[in-house]
């Protein structure tokens, strides 16, 4: 009974715009969206209390409303990388933590993918990985999602690097990766694929560790 | 980057293991976190109001106070909170700027002090934000204007007077009347000639009644020819004087050459001295009128007595493009207009309009609404036309006008309030220097009552001023042993200002006796010295106008004084004593007269020594005798 009232207590609420067309505008922009109860999150997710309330508390003062959109969250991706074009990445990735795919995250998504790439099991942040490089979401990574995902993150790296960025390199990596991923030679990669050949790989194992301090 | 994504940074490096199975290469190290305990509330107490705030925020700009280091140093450690012993209320916006990223001016702030905590929290002024950077802007060029204003006005009033040769100081007399009564009168006298020369040209030309016998009136001028020929030379002679000293004195004369006024003054005078060169030859007599009407210009050199002249040319000056624009524009209405009427009214018969150039006449008087009416056009198209050209004669006119007057309004109160203030200064720096002498003198009454310890509660009794030396605080008592020290290690001691001054006068003026005065270290030609020093008493004007000449009276006074309070040893050996070794002494007899220091300002002296070290203790000496006659 406690539960039920809990639950019926914590509701996420959204307030709606108004009818009239020209308040709309208005009220649009003061769409407020508040996550669940603490609890709930602490629940559904790997992190601690004050964990989480430190990424709220940085995910709010960025996003006062409660949602990131993708111009917001390319902005301050991009802030991170000031030396070339961040924004095609972060479309990308946008999209991976999107889940729900209506264009907006919010801090429940956020939290929830950064459960999964902190501290969720190898199997997990492999399947996450493999979920953004399959752009199109039908299961399969091919020669030009890599492609494109390879380039993308070129781009960030801007035009000044040592050494020069010269003839076709992203090409080069991804046909690298294909050769060592691709184990049947089928043209693309599955998820079945793409975990095994890098649960094979070594340094990559080690590099995933790297980051389980982040927070 | 800015503050709040500084807390996205986890999560982007989170999100790079999205790189991890594309990557080539092992990844680099992590770096070791530098885990300061958990993100803890921060308590920020400045001057009593309580800020709280995460450390992480704070931590946001690791290149100011709050956010590096550095504010270990204000950490106390028995509250467990950090003190700032600064502004509350601009420190709320450095908060803000912590928190938002953003830093906003506050209007109502003065900015130097908003300036001040920003250089002690060390942020930079160009991060405030937009919307408030043109205000911030804007009031700081203002500042920066005024004290410019203020220190121009400190250095050409400067009262250094002594080592200025004859030909400065009567420039400085020619360029700020009031600094000497002659430069006064010399102002009065050319203002006087100035005006006498312009009215005397106007009245020359004044039909003045004829006699009976003559057909026709004769001009003044004509009738009084001699008196007005003396009366212009006269003036003439005045302005050339004026004018040769003015180039005598003027510390750059090429400079001065080219300067609007002297131009004015040649212009000025020039007239005459052509018609006296020139014969009453025919021919140039109609160029020698022409010149005549140069003598006019006279009435320009009232600009160097009329600060609202000068303020008007600089204005013009100063809106050079307004005027510039309101010309051209009126020129082009002109041609246009005349244009127009002139084919207008070509068909009318008889019409004045007989060429553009003549229409320019009524399009002028047209546009300004002067409306003579020597000129009116009378076909319907012109008349129609006239009507639009006066109204939009109004409009040309109206729009650059404003612009002049609020430049006109702005140069106009700027130097109102430079005179303003420059008439307050004297009564502020007086002020000022009030408090800030009886801080000096603070110094120089603790050496005299510090000295004895039980000294003072009688003194301060007597000075009817418990509050003086009772309690000394600290700090105060260590500034003093600092300033003591001072004095040991240069020999030399604190005076006051206007002993110091003083001295100067007499430095200048009294030099032959310096040289006896300094040989007389040794004291048994003391006395001697004192009887010098008591006949250049006489010749000042000293504030204590009881003083008493002669010596004796000053000592007898000074031991009936001591007498009274407290016996001592001989005192008047004392003052015979060398007076080199006389510090400690000094400050003995000085106790007693602690009264009647504390009761006056601080007396002048009359001594003639000056810099040297032995002679200040002469006439620290000295000045304790007057004081003592008291």
């Amino acid at each position: 009974m406690g539960a039920v009232v809990g639950t019926l207590t914590m509701q996420t609420r959204q307030r709606q715009p108004s009818r009239d067309k020209v308040d709309d505008e208005l009220e649009m922009t003061m769409v407020c969206h508040r996550p669940e109860g603490l609890e709930q999150l602490e629940a559904q997710t790997n992190f601690t209390k004050q964990e989480l309330q430190v990424l709220y508390r940085g995910f709010k003062n960025e996003c006062p409303s409660g949602v990131v959109n993708e111009e917001t969250f390319k902005h301050i991706y991009a802030q991170f990388f000031p030396h070339g074009d961040a924004s095609t990445y972060a479309h990308y990735l946008f999209n991976a933590f999107d889940t729900r795919n209506n264009g907006s995250i919010k801090f429940e998504d956020f939290v929830m993918g950064l459960s999964t790439l902190l501290r969720g099991t190898v199997r997990e942040k492999l399947e996450w990985t493999f979920y953004l490089y399959d752009i199109n979401r039908d299961g399969f990574i091919n020669k030009e999602e890599m492609t494109e995902i390879v380039r993308a993150i070129y781009d960030m790296m801007g035009k000044y690097t040592y050494p020069a960025l010269k003839g076709d390199v992203p090409k080069q990596h991804v046909d690298a990766f294909f050769v060592k991923m691709d184990k049947n030679k089928d043209g693309v990669v599955t998820l079945e694929e793409f975990v095994i050949a890098c649960q094979e790989d070594e340094n990559m194992m080690r590099s995933m560790q790297l980051f389980e301090n982040v927070m | 980057m800015a503050a709040g994504v500084a807390a996205w940074l986890p999560f982007a490096r989170a999100a790079a293991i999205g790189w991890m199975p594309v990557a080539s290469a092992p990844m680099p190290p992590p770096p070791r976190e530098k885990r300061r305990g958990q993100d803890g509330l921060i308590i920020l107490n400045v001057s009593g109001t309580r800020f709280q705030t995460w450390r992480n925020t704070l931590e946001r700009y690791p290149d100011t106070l709050l956010g590096s280091t550095e504010r270990d140093f204000f950490f106390h450690e028995e509250t467990n909170e950090y003190f700032f012993d600064r502004d509350p209320d601009i420190f709320r916006h450095i908060l803000n700027f912590y928190r938002t990223g953003k830093l906003h001016y506050p209007r109502h702030e003065c900015i130097s002090a908003y300036d001040e905590e920003l250089a002690f929290f060390g942020i930079i002024p160009e991060i405030i934000g937009d919307c408030c950077y043109e205000e911030y802007k804007d009031r700081r060029r203002e500042n920066t204007e005024r004290i410019q204003d203020d220190e121009e006005n400190e250095n050409n009033n400067d009262l250094v007077l002594p080592e200025m040769s004859f030909r400065e100081s009567m420039w400085r007399a020619f360029e700020n009347p009031h600094t000497s009564t002659m430069a006064l009168v010399f102002y009065y006298v050319t203002g006087f000639f100035i005006a006498v020369s312009v009215m005397a040209n106007v009245v020359e030309t004044v039909p003045c009644s004829s006699g009976p016998n003559r057909a026709k009136e004769v001009s003044c001028g004509e009738r009084y020819a001699l008196a007005f020929f003396c009366l212009d030379t006269a003036c003439v002679m005045i302005f050339t004087v004026e004018y040769l000293l003015r180039l005598i004195a003027a510390p750059s004369r090429y400079k001065f050459v080219k300067s609007v006024m002297s131009i004015i003054d040649v212009v000025a005078i020039m007239p005459y001295y052509i018609g006296l060169v020139m014969t009453d030859n025919e021919d140039v007599s109609g160029a020698f009128v022409t010149l005549r009407v140069f003598r006019v210009f006279r009435i320009f050199k009232f600009s160097r007595h009329s600060a609202g002249l000068r303020i008007l040319g600089y204005t013009l000056k100063s809106c050079a493009s307004e005027l510039g624009f309101l010309l051209f524009s009126l020129t082009m209405a002109i041609i246009i207009f005349a244009t127009v009427m002139f084919y207008a009214e070509k068909g009318s018969s008889a019409t004045k309009f007989t060429s553009i150039p003549a229409a320019f006449w009524y399009t002028i008087v047209t546009m300004t609404t002067l409306g003579y009416g020597d000129m009116v056009p009378k076909t319907i198209m012109g008349k129609i036309f006239g009507s639009v050209c006066s109204l939009s004669g109004v409009l040309v006119i109206a729009l650059p006008v404003p612009v002049i007057v609020s430049n006109f309004s702005r140069i106009y109160h700027q130097s109102q309030r430079a005179e303003k203030r420059r008439a307050q200064k004297k009564t502020r720096l007086a002020r000022i220097r009030a408090t800030k002498s009886s801080g000096a003198n603070a110094y120089l009454q603790y050496k005299r009552n510090g000295m004895l310890a039980d000294a003072e509660e009688e003194a301060s009794k007597e000075a009817g001023q418990s509050l003086v030396c009772k309690t000394n605080p600290t700090f105060e008592t260590q500034h003093h042993h600092l300033l003591h020290c001072l004095e040991k290690t240069t020999n030399h001691e604190f005076v006051d200002e206007q002993t110091y001054e003083t001295n100067c006068m007499e430095v200048s003026l009294t030099k032959p006796s310096m040289s006896r005065s300094s040989s007389l270290s040794s004291s048994p030609h003391g006395l001697s010295s004192c009887c010098t020093r008591r006949n250049k008493r006489k010749s000042f004007n000293v504030s204590n106008s009881n003083m008493v000449g002669g010596r004796r009276g000053s000592i007898q006074e000074l031991s009936t004084i001591q007498i009274r309070e407290r016996p001592m040893s001989n005192s008047r050996s004392s003052l015979n004593a060398k007076f080199e070794e006389t510090v400690p002494l000094n400050s003995e007899e000085q106790s007693y007269i602690t009264a009647a220091v504390i009761s006056m300002p601080t007396p002048p002296v009359t001594t003639p020594e000056g810099g040297d070290s032995v002679s200040s203790h002469d006439f620290l000496q000295s000045n304790i005798v007057r004081v003592s006659a008291l």
